[in-house]
């Protein structure tokens, strides 16, 4: 990979891996540790491109695997998980006590997501916020798409009995 | 929106079969809908909001560093190692130089050290070498003055 290609194709797709890193560890500093090491790794591995097909998942791949071995490495213990719980802006609302509510329950859906198994998070997080196709998923998380579809499927029935207890019996 | 449309795209997404699209049009729906929604559907509200509050959620600045260039471009990068391998070089030929100065030195002092300054005792220093060389010439002289006389002896037998 030449260092145009690099700059071309990697540089751009930066802003992206940042936030991918973020919402894995939840934490800006190691966010951007990861990225250093995870564009290093890439540049070192440039040997590999021609082979690859989709480079911003190979990308996303290496991210996430980093981002892993932190998380293990540090027995990674997030504060400011619980922190930006209670930092989830709710949509622009003039009642304050509506406000308040919105934001208790963005909160608590917050914390229903952060709590399911790391791959479902990151599965939900991957459809359902950055917009990733089933096959993009696929081959970020070196799954086939039937294994992407079924743990989509549990992650969101998860998520949905979660989101039941609440409006049935306002647990959570 | 029809409520039965959406509760079918609802159903199509708890199932992980929905498109990009629908799921697109359910967030659109959730987040634009302001009225009292049917209870069935309530549940699913405060999930699209989220997915759309976490889209639209500003992630902590960063100003992402410029990509140093990396070296391998361009062979004037290496001029580190071109200086250094040059410092080297000059270093190792002014240690040669300078052995050679001092061995020179040194060889030439120690010429001078057998010098005598007193003639008188150079004199008899050097009467006792010539005389050890003396010596050792009439050492030679007998043995060829032997030869010498076996040369003759021979002469004499091949006349007769």
């Amino acid at each position: 990979m030449s260092l145009e290609l690099f700059h071309s194709q990697v540089v751009p797709i930066r802003p992206k891996l940042y936030r991918f890193a973020f919402r894995l560890l939840n934490n800006e500093e190691d966010a951007k540790d990861i990225i250093q090491d995870a564009l290093l790794k890439v540049w070192h591995q440039q040997d590999r491109m021609a082979e690859l097909q989709n480079l911003e998942a190979w990308c996303m791949r290496i991210v996430r695997n980093l981002a892993l071995d932190r998380l293990k490495s540090k027995k990674y213990r997030s504060t400011e998980m619980l922190d930006r719980a209670g930092e989830m802006e709710a949509a622009h609302q003039p009642d304050p006590h509506l406000a308040a509510e919105q934001q208790d329950v963005m909160g608590r859906v917050h914390r229903i997501i952060n709590a399911l198994p790391e791959k479902y998070r990151t599965i939900i997080q991957l459809r359902d916020v950055d917009g990733f196709s089933y096959q993009q998923i696929a081959d970020i998380l070196e799954l086939n798409m039937s294994e992407v579809k079924i743990n989509l499927h549990r992650a969101r029935k998860a998520v949905r009995e979660q989101l039941q207890n609440i409006q049935v019996y306002g647990l959570q | 929106m029809d409520y039965n449309k959406i509760r079918a795209l609802l159903e199509l997404y708890w199932e992980g079969e929905t498109s990009l699209e629908e799921e697109e049009m359910l967030r659109h729906f959730f987040v634009t809908h302001t009225a009292a929604l049917p209870e069935d559907l309530r549940e699913a509200a405060p999930l699209f909001r989220y997915f759309q509050a976490e889209k639209e959620q500003e992630l902590p600045a960063w100003e992402i560093p410029r990509v140093a260039p990396l070296p391998g471009s361009r062979p004037w990068q290496h001029w580190m190692k071109y200086a250094a391998a040059l410092l080297m070089m000059a270093g190792a030929g002014y240690s040669v130089q300078q052995y050679i100065v001092r061995h020179n030195e040194l060889s030439a002092a120690a010429w001078q050290q057998d010098t005598y300054q007193d003639p008188e005792k150079a004199y008899q220093e050097a009467q006792k070498a010539l005389e050890l060389l003396s010596r050792n010439l009439n050492k030679g002289t007998e043995q060829m003055e032997k030869l010498a006389y076996f040369n003759e002896a021979t002469d004499k037998i091949k006349r007769n």
